[in-house]
């Protein structure tokens, strides 16, 4: 006979150094348990058949094939089950977070938290997480059931949030739950439940995290500082694992480049389309933890909501189950949580469509179990099962990574627990029973769960078989059936034992007249081993249909610069030569690299296009724009936050992008927005499509910076809450730009004196550093700007310092004080006919531009604005109606000129020999309302062309029809869906506050 | 302003408004009205006849634009909100009259005659029944001599069946009981048209919506809305149901043509409305329903829209760009406008015994690279075409100037 323990064991922890008193006999506990007859899968990369997993207390004593089991231990027979080391969730909810909520109106410019803590609400490294977590065992049931033995949990609250426990799962004394209190740090860029003012983007709370990690370095060399509870607890915890949350994949990068900027290996928590950015991700510098929540199907019973559905979401419903696998081939190392996933069924049915999806046994196992532990640097510990590590695994029916399978059991720190009492060794198939005088034969078939039964004589046709019903107990099983032939007669009941080592049941049975019997049967044939076990079919086809970008109007790879010859056009050249005649135009890797109507070298493979008639220019420059962002235009937290940078928030994936390249923009400088005096650190970009934020910045740009005046700074459309932070008068305005120059100087003062040895360094200020880069003609300043008395006003705050105003933006009452701007030596970059909109535009006139322009300023016209900015060229015409500006003047407007502005003039601007080759063909003259763009070229790349642009518009409909019928036939196959949710379109302007993108009218 | 009586133009580039041209027309106006249209190469005329006569040499003359569905003249900073004046409280307020609001000396609508709108449509915003608009001419002592159509029509803004709840059953059911809401407003107004009720403001504003002249401008733009506005005004059986929007009208367009309602376009010059979109969906909708037969002119509401009325003539410059003809795209700020609107019997086009309002441009009026308006009439007077901006320029011109001395 075959030992089968059905009992439950309580085993004691005597690795436990202080043995905690117990009440009544101390319980008796096995010291080793055998586990044998296991499939054990001790590593992601070792699979031991048959063997035997010896545990000895809470640690695995031994593993393998070919261990003496001690006469000593328990023998838990696992024959035909699977030993799975326990997995590992990063990403568990196990602390409640409870936000203090303040009712206060209005804003709150400091910290309410009172102590010796760092002074921004968002950053609290001092939280304890483990000081919240109350252990239960409803919160933890989720991530057993799922297979899980290991959570770390956290406070979810804040930028950096501070240290989390790693807890034991499972029916353990809470006193040994948590493995490690203090398992590692978290971070995000949420500021969670602050209610401080600051910061009020994403790129606030990314210039508010650097600025704490100087802080902190600054502490930790400078011994005398007062104390801090904040960096207290920050350097205590230095070498522990750094978790990182990311909304978006493109945060992936954004982390990791303050992670290279402070050493500080972050491991980031994603988000599932991390697929979409991975080309640019460095595998030895990127960590990721991967949800696997995919977006489930919409329903598509409506046919015109069916077509709102937007291309991008289709793509992802389809590519997100590949996310893991596309990551593996990029050899990046990520571990799986259950994040979004609710019970155990939809946990592994997704496991197996991420293995459908390319990813092997191996590399899932992996991600669940060793490569989380290496995350927590834990991997000594926990993470496969081999010697030494702690006991915590699975025992499963089945393989589950296969399908479905049953948790049988769970070792939680060595602690056995039954979890289900099935039997789990197959009883299909087909036997010869002995009932009575007569042989039949009984078929069960259907599943160990679900079995259906058939009784009948040899060779008895289908019709003529019986139903039998059966119920199965662990190893008893019963049978029921109706029975009419010369030996049975009536309702029959048959109870059984069975031995499935040896295919046999037996038992006594009931006939229909009540008499007891004895009966046996004997399995015909094995069954087919674990035929719950459905062959994973592989369907990784997928890698051919991502998109760059993933959406509408996105392509299958990254266009390359083509060598171009453009004959026969009218060529607006913005050089001394002015407007050329059938011209010749020669683009050679990207530059242009000849201009003129003489004789010219064909370059090799070069394409040539003949313009006659139409009109080549160079691309259009907008000098003010707030596309392509993500998470918050303003920092308005502050009244200064020079230390943002809108370049950390580019977003590639904007359709603005490819519409004003269908409008002739090729670069633009997106600006911080106008909520503050000083404001953030522009982006120069050039318009690409399909490439990632960074391959958007032009190299080497000069540096820029966005200031404001006026009616938004002091918030005087804000309502009446806003009455609080300074300044709220153009009067303020002005000193509080002497006092932070101020500030800057002596800042500057400090860090000279001590690199003459004079003094210590000063402590790393980040907004102060850029306001000195001012200082130093490093950084020029672009200055958002209305009327006269406060442009006056800041030219002389600039002479002050020695500084110059590189240009003022909006500027519509640049004309009252041309004369003032030429002698200063500022731009002006202006609306064409904009006004009305508020009280300090009621002087702005159209005639700004030419006054300006006669004067002496250098003049543009910008766009401000996502619609404008694809119609920049009908706004330039607009000053020859308005003033009388020339064409050929006109035209600099949105080209040279702000090139000029942007100093980069030397690259761009103009069409000449040596220049970047953006450029862009009109078929008539470029002013007029009826003209179009033929084609826009950047760089010497097609990113847009009229009749490339039909074909991406005919397959955004291919696409869209192709994923459709995809989803249909599984929603009706029965899946489950949900309704979708049109997005309606948002956008950044200079006075959006906040991270979402405006729904409102822009008031600029 | 000059009054003349007899006023005759020659050699000028005639813009009839219904789509024909005379490419060198004679235009003779007595007493406010067009009394004259000829060939000027084939026409004589003695000049003793006229009290003034003028030589265009070509330049184009046009019928005033129209901007209709604006805040022009109800507003003057949009964000000072004392000189707003657009928006009452109230979900049904048909009894709501724009024209007493209407500022005829705003120095908004000074910068907009300048480029050849002559005609505004002001208009209440807000609520479901935002009130009552009317027809104005953007010149005139007071708003009762600039009226050109007293309470023209009502608007309605159709509720939204936008669903931007994942519940969509529970969305579509609040939009259905809008609706209904809404319908049954109209009911009992019908009700009290037909037994000659009194003694109730809101109803006594829609009488003629049912019988009469007035308009019932719904603002709606999704196909499930312009669906339900087709039903709507069938059963109600208004008589004169007009779509202000209409961004998804194409799938339906046969069915508006049917119902006969005509479209008020949303301001072309918008972004797509959907990311997936066509890059030029809005741009080339105008040639569309002209393809189709269906009714339409070209409205400006949106964002600074009382000062982007002076933009109006430049989105049927796009309208052209993009498919109509040049003449098909001054009707839809013209003709099409006044047909639409029911003033089209005195307004919209150039011809003899319409009112004499028009303007000359030195080149086309459309495109704001020749946009020159060198005069302007409105009931056969002259207009002054200098405002805030033009006065501001001459200033600080001319201190320019004398710093150069």
């Amino acid at each position: 006979m075959r030992f089968i323990p059905i009992f439950l064991i309580i085993i004691s922890f005597s690795s436990f150094s202080q043995v905690r008193p117990e009440n009544g006999m101390k319980e008796h506990q096995p010291k080793l348990i055998a586990y044998t007859n296991a499939t054990i899968m001790v590593s992601p990369t070792k699979v031991i058949k048959n063997g035997t997993l010896l545990v000895e207390d809470d640690k695995i004593k031994a593993v393998g094939s070919l261990i003496f089991t001690p006469k000593e231990a328990l023998v838990i027979d696992c024959e035909q089950q699977f030993i799975i080391p326990s997995f590992i969730e990063i990403n568990a909810h196990l602390i409640a977070n409870n936000p203090h909520k303040t009712n206060k109106r209005g804003p709150q410019l400091e910290t309410s938290k009172q102590g010796p803590y760092y002074w921004n609400e968002a950053i609290h490294p001092e939280t304890d997480g483990l000081d919240q977590y109350i252990p239960n065992e409803g919160d933890e049931k989720k991530y057993v059931d799922m297979g899980f033995g290991w959570a770390l949990s956290h406070l979810e609250n804040g930028i950096a949030r501070g240290t989390g426990p790693l807890i034991a799962l499972g029916n353990i004394p809470t006193d040994r739950k948590v493995v490690d209190g203090f398992a590692a740090n978290f971070y995000s860029f949420d500021k969670g439940s602050s209610k401080q003012s600051y910061p009020s983007s994403q790129m606030g709370s990314i210039a508010l995290l650097r600025q704490f990690f100087y802080d902190l370095a600054y502490y930790q060399s400078n011994k005398n500082q007062p104390f801090s509870a904040s960096f207290h607890h920050s350097i205590n915890q230095l070498q522990k694992s750094n978790f990182f949350f990311s909304k978006d994949k493109y945060d992936v990068q954004r982390i990791s480049k303050i992670s290279n900027e402070f050493k500080i290996p972050f491991i980031v928590i994603g988000t599932g389309n991390e697929y979409q950015a991975m080309n640019d991700f460095k595998k030895d510098q990127t960590a990721l933890v991967i949800p696997i929540n995919f977006p489930k199907n919409y329903a598509l019973n409506d046919p015109y909501l069916m077509d709102q559905i937007a291309l991008r979401d289709l793509k992802h419903w389809e590519l997100a189950p590949s996310n893991p696998y596309f990551l593996s081939t990029k050899r990046i190392p990520f571990s799986i949580t259950s994040e979004g996933i609710t019970n155990a069924k939809d946990f592994w049915k997704n496991i197996r469509l991420i293995m459908e999806r390319g990813l092997s046994q191996e590399q899932v196992l992996n991600a669940l179990t060793l490569q989380a532990a290496k995350f927590l640097k834990k991997d000594s510990l926990m993470g496969t099962l081999e010697e030494g590590k702690l006991a915590s695994f699975h025992v499963y029916d089945g393989n589950p990574f296969l399908g479905d399978a049953r948790v049988i059991g769970i070792s939680s720190l060595g602690k056995w627990e039954q979890k289900s009492m099935v039997n789990t060794e197959s009883y299909l198939g087909v036997y010869d029973v002995q009932l009575k005088q007569q042989k039949y034969q009984l078929e069960i078939s259907g599943t160990n769960d679900k079995p259906n039964g058939k009784i009948y004589l040899k060779n008895t046709p289908d019709s003529a078989k019986v139903n039998v019903q059966i119920q199965v107990k662990e190893k008893d099983i019963t049978f029921q059936f109706a029975m009419k032939d010369e030996n049975l007669n009536g309702l029959i009941s048959l109870h059984a034992k069975m031995n499935m080592k040896f295919g046999a049941l037996e038992g006594d049975g009931k006939d229909g007249q009540g008499n007891w019997f004895t009966w046996s049967g004997v399995k015909r044939e094995k069954n087919n081993e674990g035929s719950n076990v459905a062959a994973i079919k592989l369907d990784s086809a997928y890698s051919d249909k991502i998109w760059f970008p993933n959406m509408a109007y996105g392509s299958l790879s990254r266009k390359q610069a083509e060598n171009v010859i453009i004959k026969n056009a009218t060529v607006w050249t913005n050089e001394n030569e002015g407007v050329l005649k059938d011209a010749t135009v020669i683009v050679k890797n990207g530059k242009i690299s000849f201009v003129g109507t003489s004789n010219y070298v064909i370059p090799n493979d070069a394409k040539v296009i003949d313009a006659k008639g139409k009109h080549l220019t160079s691309g259009i420059i907008d000098e003010h724009s707030h596309i392509a962002l993500t998470n918050g235009v303003n920092e308005g937290g502050q009244a200064i936050s020079a230390e943002v940078n809108i370049g950390d928030v580019l977003y590639s994936d904007d359709i603005n992008i490819y519409r004003q390249l269908a409008g002739g923009v090729t670069s633009s400088q997106l600006l911080h927005g106008s909520a503050n005096p000083i404001g953030g650190q522009s982006a120069l970009i050039k318009l690409k499509w399909g490439v990632s934020p960074d391959a958007l910045l032009i190299p080497n740009a000069p540096k820029f910076i966005k200031f404001a005046l006026g009616e938004n700074v002091k918030q005087s459309n804000w309502g009446d809450d806003d009455r609080v932070r300074f300044p709220q008068t153009r009067m303020g305005v002005e000193q509080l730009y002497m006092d932070a120059f101020s500030r800057a100087k002596a800042y500057k003062e400090k860090q000279k004196q001590a690199q003459l040895g004079k003094g210590i360094t000063p402590p790393r200020d980040l907004e102060l550093d850029i306001l000195v880069e001012i200082l130093n003609h490093q950084r020029n300043i672009t200055c958002h700007s209305y009327v006269q008395s406060e442009i006056n006003m800041l030219m002389h705050v600039a002479d002050t310092f020695g500084i110059k105003i590189n240009t003022f933006t909006h500027i519509l009452e640049g004309y009252k004080l041309a004369d003032k701007m030429q002698k200063h030596g500022a731009a002006g970059s202006t609306f064409a006919d904009w006004w009305a909109y508020k009280y300090e535009v009621n002087d702005a006139i159209p005639y700004n531009a030419k006054i300006m322009h006669d004067q002496g300023v250098l003049v543009s016209i910008n766009s401000d604005d996502a619609e404008m900015g694809r119609r920049l060229n009908q706004e330039a015409a607009k000053t020859v109606k308005y003033g009388g500006m020339s064409e050929v003047e006109a035209w600099k407007l949105v080209t040279l000129n702000p090139a000029k502005m942007l100093h980069l003039d030397d690259r761009m601007g103009s069409i000449k020999a040596g220049k970047d080759a953006d450029l862009v063909l009109w078929d008539q003259n470029p002013l007029s309302v009826y003209a179009k763009v033929q084609f826009t070229l950047v760089d010497g790349v097609v990113e847009y062309d009229i009749h490339q642009d039909q074909i991406l518009h005919k397959q955004i409909s291919l696409e869209k029809a192709r994923i459709i019928e995809k989803m249909m036939h599984l929603n009706q196959k029965g899946a489950e869906t949900t309704n979708y949710k049109p997005k309606r379109k948002r956008h950044f302007h200079c006075d959006t506050i906040g991270e979402e993108g405006s729904l409102d009218a822009n008031t600029h | 302003m000059l009054a003349q009586d007899k006023i005759l133009f020659t050699h000028g580039y005639l813009h009839v408004g219904n789509g024909e041209t005379i490419a060198s027309a004679s235009i003779g106006i007595e007493k406010g009205k067009i009394v004259l249209l000829k060939n000027s190469l084939a026409h004589t005329f003695d000049p003793k006849e006229w009290d003034t006569v003028i030589h265009l040499n070509g330049q184009h003359v046009y019928p005033g634009f129209i901007a209709p569905n604006s805040t022009l003249g109800l507003t003057e900073i949009d964000a000072v909100r004392a000189t707003n004046d657009f928006h009452e409280v109230g979900t049904f307020n048909p009894q709501i009259r724009s024209q007493i609001a209407y500022n005829v000396e705003s120095n908004v609508i000074s910068t907009v005659k300048t480029n050849g709108v002559l005609f505004c449509q002001p208009t209440p915003r807000g609520g479901i029944i935002s009130g009552t608009s009317s027809i104005m001419a953007c010149d005139g002592w007071n708003w009762e001599d600039a009226t050109i159509f007293k309470d023209d029509g009502i608007h309605v803004n159709w509720p939204s069946s936008y669903f931007i709840s994942e519940q969509k059953e529970e969305r579509e059911e609040a939009y259905r009981l809008k609706v209904n809401e809404l319908k049954q407003f109209f009911q009992e107004a019908k009700n009290y048209e037909r037994t000659h009720g009194t003694n109730n403001l809101r109803f006594d504003a829609m009488r003629s919506c049912f019988k009469g002249e007035k308009r019932v401008y719904f603002h709606a733009n999704l196909i499930q809305e312009l669906l339900d506005i087709i039903d709507f005004s069938q059963q109600l059986e208004l008589a004169h149901p007009v779509i202000i929007g209409g961004d998804e009208a194409i799938p339906i367009a046969n069915r508006l043509k049917d119902a006969k309602i005509p479209l008020m376009l949303n301001r072309i010059h918008n972004l797509p409305h959907t990311e997936d979109g066509a890059i030029h969906e809005n741009f080339t909708l105008p040639f569309y329903l002209q393809q189709k037969g269906i009714l339409f002119c070209l409205q400006n509401e949106g964002d600074m829209e009382a000062m982007q009325a002076r933009n109006l003539p430049f989105l049927a410059g796009s309208a052209q760009a993009y498919g109509l003809s040049e003449e098909e795209a001054i009707s839809s700020i013209t003709l099409n406008t006044a047909k639409i609107m029911g003033i089209d019997q005195q307004y919209g086009s150039i011809e003899i015994g319409k009112d004499a309002s028009l303007f000359v441009s030195k080149g086309n009026a459309l495109d704001m690279r020749t946009n020159q308006v060198s005069l302007a009439l409105i009931h056969g007077k002259f207009i002054s075409l200098k405002n805030h901006q033009t006065e501001l320029f001459l200033k600080y011109s001319k201190k320019y100037e004398s710093q150069k001395k």
